[in-house]
Formats: C-alpha cells, sequence, structure tokens
C-alpha cells in the first residue's frame, strides 16, 4: 500500500449552535490540529476538506479560502461532498495521497455550519442528500428514511423501541464527558421512549441534532511522524464501499452494503478480526443506525445487536465500547466535520488526552462513517504507536 | 404487465407518464431478463443498456413505512402521510412513494395492499393504500 500513513495531531472546535462564520470555524480546528502535530502550517502540502452545505453560509470553493487564511495559499485544496460520510470519505482520499507518496503531510479537515438555516430548512436540504427522485420527493425526510429501516429491522428480529432507547442512553453517558459535544445530558429509556415521535418509530431522542462544527487531522508519513518526536497512530486498514443509493433498491433493509463492504476492506488490509478492535466509533445518526451498524461491522451477528446492548457489551466498559465520544447522538452531527471528528476522537483516546471516557487499555481503533441511508461509506482501524 | 411503445421522452418522464394512470414502468434486460426501474440506464447484473420496456400493474404490499412530524418543503400542506416502500404484487422490485391520509403505526400494518394512483410535481409517486 506504499508509505505508512499517521495521524500525527488532531483538532476540533465545540459541536453544537456556533456563531462564527463556516471560515472561522474550519480555521480554528486548523489551528489546534496543526498545534496538536508540533509543525507549522508550511510543513502542510495539500488540504482536504469536507462539506456539504457550505453554499448556506455563502462559501463554496472552500479550500483555497481556508488555505489562503492559514498562510498558506499557494497549497492546492480540494473539497470533497458526500453527504453526512463527507469527513471519512475525504479522509481516505488525504490518506490515499499520502500513502501513494504525493505528498509527506497533508491536513484533513471536516466542517459544517447547518443551525442557521432551522430545522425546517434543515430537513428539506437534508433530504436532498436522499435518491430524491424516489426518496426526498415523494415526502421522505432523513429521520422519515431510518424510520423505515428502523420499522423492518423491529419486524424482522427480536428488538424493541426500548433496545433503541437504550443505545440513546448509552451515548449520552459517553458524551457527558467529552467537553465538546453538542449535547452533554444524561437521559434515560424513559426520556427517549416519552420524547415526541419525530418519525415512527423513531422519537426526538432516537435521533442525532443538526450541529455546526470543524474537525481537523494532521496526516502524514511514518518518517515525518518519527522525525517530529510527538505522539502518533498509525492508519492500519482503509476501506470504502457504496450501497444502492435508494432504501427501495436494497435486497435487505436491516443492512447496510457499504458499510460491510468497507470493514472488510479495512480487515483484510489490517490483517485483523472484530474480535481485535478495542473500540470502535460509528455512524449512529439515529439509534437504530448504531444497531445495524455493530452487526454490519462483524461485532456481533445479524439479528443479535439488541442482545448486546441489553448486556452492556458496548458501554465503556464492555467487551467493544461503541462511540466512547457519545457518537453523533450526543457529541453532534456536523454532517461535513463528523468522520473527521471521530479520528480525532481515535486520536485523544489513543494518545491519552481523552479524560473520564478513555477506553482503558486501547491500543487498535476502528472508524465508521456513512453518508445518507449508507449509500457511501468508509472504515479505517488506526494503531496506537509508542 | 404487458410490453410498451413510447414517444421520445427522458426516463423519468416516461416513468411518470406510466406511474400517472397507476402504473409503474420497468425495463426488462433484454440480454438476462433482469428487471428493473424505468430509470436505470444500465443493467446491475449484465450491465446490458438493452431493454424491453413493460408496464407492471402498480399494486403492491407495505414493505416498511414511517410516518413524520417535520416534512421536507412541499409536504407541510399535508396533515399526516406515510412515506412508504412497497413490493410490486407482479414482480420481486420494491418502489417507494406518497401515501396521504395515514396518520397512524396502526392504520398501516405491513403487508397492506396499496396502488399507485398518480405522480404529481408536488407529491412525487403517490398511493392509495386498499382494503385488506
Amino acid at each position: 500500500m506504499g508509505e505508512k500513513v499517521c495521524v500525527l495531531g488532531a483538532g476540533s472546535t465545540k459541536y453544537g449552535k456556533l456563531n462564527e462564520s463556516i471560515i472561522e470555524i474550519s480555521l480554528d480546528a486548523s489551528k489546534d490540529a496543526i498545534d496538536s502535530a508540533g509543525i507549522t502550517p508550511r510543513d502542510i502540502k495539500a488540504g482536504y476538506i469536507s462539506n456539504v452545505f457550505g453554499v448556506t453560509d455563502r462559501q463554496v470553493h472552500m479550500a483555497p479560502v481556508i488555505m489562503s487564511n492559514l498562510g498558506i495559499p499557494d497549497v492546492p485544496g480540494l473539497t470533497i461532498e458526500s453527504a453526512c460520510g463527507s469527513g471519512s470519505v475525504m479522509f481516505r482520499e488525504a490518506y490515499a495521497n499520502v500513502a501513494a507518496g504525493f505528498y509527506d503531510c497533508v491536513i484533513a479537515l471536516g466542517v459544517e455550519k447547518i443551525t442557521h438555516t432551522g430545522t425546517a430548512e434543515s430537513t428539506t436540504l437534508f433530504s436532498y442528500c436522499s435518491d430524491y427522485f424516489y426518496e426526498g420527493g415523494n415526502g421522505a425526510s432523513f429521520p422519515g428514511l431510518f424510520g423505515s429501516m428502523a420499522r423492518a429491522y423491529l419486524a424482522t428480529y427480536k428488538a424493541t423501541e426500548e433496545d433503541l432507547a437504550k443505545i440513546a442512553v448509552k451515548n449520552h453517558e459517553n458524551g457527558f464527558f467529552n467537553p465538546k459535544a453538542h449535547i452533554r445530558k444524561k437521559i434515560t429509556v424513559d426520556d427517549v421512549l416519552n420524547s415526541p415521535v419525530v418519525a415512527s418509530p423513531l422519537k426526538l431522542y432516537d435521533c442525532c441534532p443538526f450541529s455546526d462544527g470543524a474537525s481537523a487531522v494532521i496526516l502524514c508519513n511514518e518518517e515525518f511522524a518519527k522525525k517530529s518526536g510527538k505522539p502518533y497512530i498509525e492508519v492500519i486498514g482503509s476501506g470504502r464501499g457504496a450501497s444502492p443509493a435508494a432504501v427501495q433498491s436494497r435486497k435487505d433493509i436491516t443492512t447496510i452494503p457499504s458499510t460491510v463492504d468497507a470493514a472488510n476492506q479495512a480487515y483484510k488490509m489490517a490483517n485483523l478480526a472484530p474480535k481485535d478492535i478495542d473500540f470502535v466509533e460509528v455512524h449512529d445518526c439515529f439509534t437504530i443506525a448504531e444497531l445495524i451498524d455493530i452487526e454490519d461491522l462483524g461485532f456481533f451477528p445479524k439479528g443479535s445487536g439488541a442482545q448486546a446492548i441489553r448486556e452492556g457489551r458496548t458501554t465503556l466498559k464492555g467487551d467493544i465500547p461503541v462511540n466512547p465520544s457519545g457518537g453523533l447522538k450526543s457529541k453532534g452531527h456536523p454532517i461535513g466535520a463528523t468522520g473527521v471528528g471521530q479520528v480525532v476522537e481515535v486520536f485523544e483516546q489513543l494518545t491519552n488526552k481523552a479524560g473520564e471516557r478513555t477506553v482503558k487499555g486501547a491500543e487498535i481503533a476502528m472508524t465508521h462513517n456513512f453518508g445518507a441511508t449508507g449509500a457511501s461509506a468508509a472504515v479505517h482501524i488506526f494503531k496506537k504507536m509508542n | 404487465m404487458s410490453n410498451v411503445n413510447l414517444k421520445k421522452q427522458s426516463s423519468r418522464e416516461q416513468f411518470i407518464e406510466y406511474a400517472k394512470t397507476g402504473k409503474i414502468l420497468i425495463n426488462q434486460c433484454v440480454k438476462c431478463n433482469n428487471l428493473l426501474l424505468e430509470t436505470m440506464y444500465y443493467c446491475n447484473e449484465c450491465f446490458s443498456n438493452s431493454f424491453k420496456q413493460v408496464s407492471y400493474t402498480g399494486t403492491g404490499k407495505v414493505v416498511t413505512f414511517t410516518i413524520q412530524s417535520i416534512a421536507p418543503e412541499g409536504f407541510e400542506d399535508v396533515n399526516s402521510y406515510a412515506w412508504v416502500v412497497f413490493k410490486l404484487d407482479e414482480c420481486r422490485l420494491n418502489v417507494s412513494g406518497f401515501l396521504p391520509g395515514i396518520s397512524s403505526p396502526n392504520d398501516l400494518p405491513l403487508g397492506t395492499p396499496i396502488k399507485v394512483i398518480d405522480f404529481n410535481d408536488k407529491h412525487g409517486l403517490v398511493l392509495e393504500k386498499l382494503k385488506a
């Protein structure tokens, strides 16, 4: 696979409702990542940016604007959009370019500003990420699409709305310890079950919030990382997958093929199996998504994820902690940033910066992030380096 | 199902024209007989793009659905509707559409028979619930 690729630094804004412009929050996260890596902008040879709705904050062609404001207008940048999976899909391209030897050091930055549009407009904008002719154009919102997946899952397997609620409770428990989380509030199963229905059978607390935020990481080759003298982690597995864009076209609505493919590629590249992963950050835009993810990623057999949740196996102290950051559900979901934010969490966990949400003894971690209802996905595996 | 002979239109225009009459237009791959919705340009089994167009009756059974409290733009005037994925009765394909008049999941058990009744600019593929 060419050069070994490492993550040398990471930074994030708080996720939530932010007042600064999309460019300012991009620069805040970039500065944190640059400082964390102990480099200067001059070390950066290319910029990779992920974003979906920059146009609502009056900025497209974002990469050159960000590069210019980092003081490196001569450094080429690229902006990538893959709906909610933009961050991980972009990270994969940044990874591939360092692995191929084109650059020894790049910045990968994900950013989103959406809360200023309000819930109604955000709902409409997100519906454009679906296969609009068959989904958004027929009245489906994103909660609706996942609601339809949840109904199919609950009708097929031994799982209940209470099991879904337990996923939300667990992620809020973790997010409570994340100072950058959008919603730092512990909740109960009853809170979830009694919250208003958003898209049946999903209720308000089954759904992640609309969030603003930016996250950035510095990727470099092994030689660059070693010379820095700073703690770093290595990318040891990388996979990309794709699914039929429309839910109606999937042979099985209770699984996401892109996740399965991307995970298999990443496991094969890392020469690892699910049992070797110490914790995972998964795409839990809705509670049903996390239930499907943990099965598709191979941690539990199909249809047994709910039982694993009931047994507490995905909590911070379980055998496979899922979303120690709080996940999209609690940490928040600035869609262009989310996939990068997961890498930030892994970096902080594996370099002893995760505080009270630390997964003790973790050395190998996975990130999983997808776009829309899983039409595009990327999975990465990371290893702690001494 | 019946064979059809269409004027020059885009694939979506053809799909819409048939949906307005309660039918779903399907592409049947000439090479491998795979069935695909009209809007597909290549067969996803053999990758041929030679199709015979066949119209199927737009009746089917509900596979899954949701009822939403906040709808995308253009659907605000609808007090309550379901977005539905349904399997066509005459072939293995699923299609999704807009089913007005559904306010509770109890109104629509999985497997409920439905049919296509229209396609309009505002709500897309419009469905109607049939008596079981």
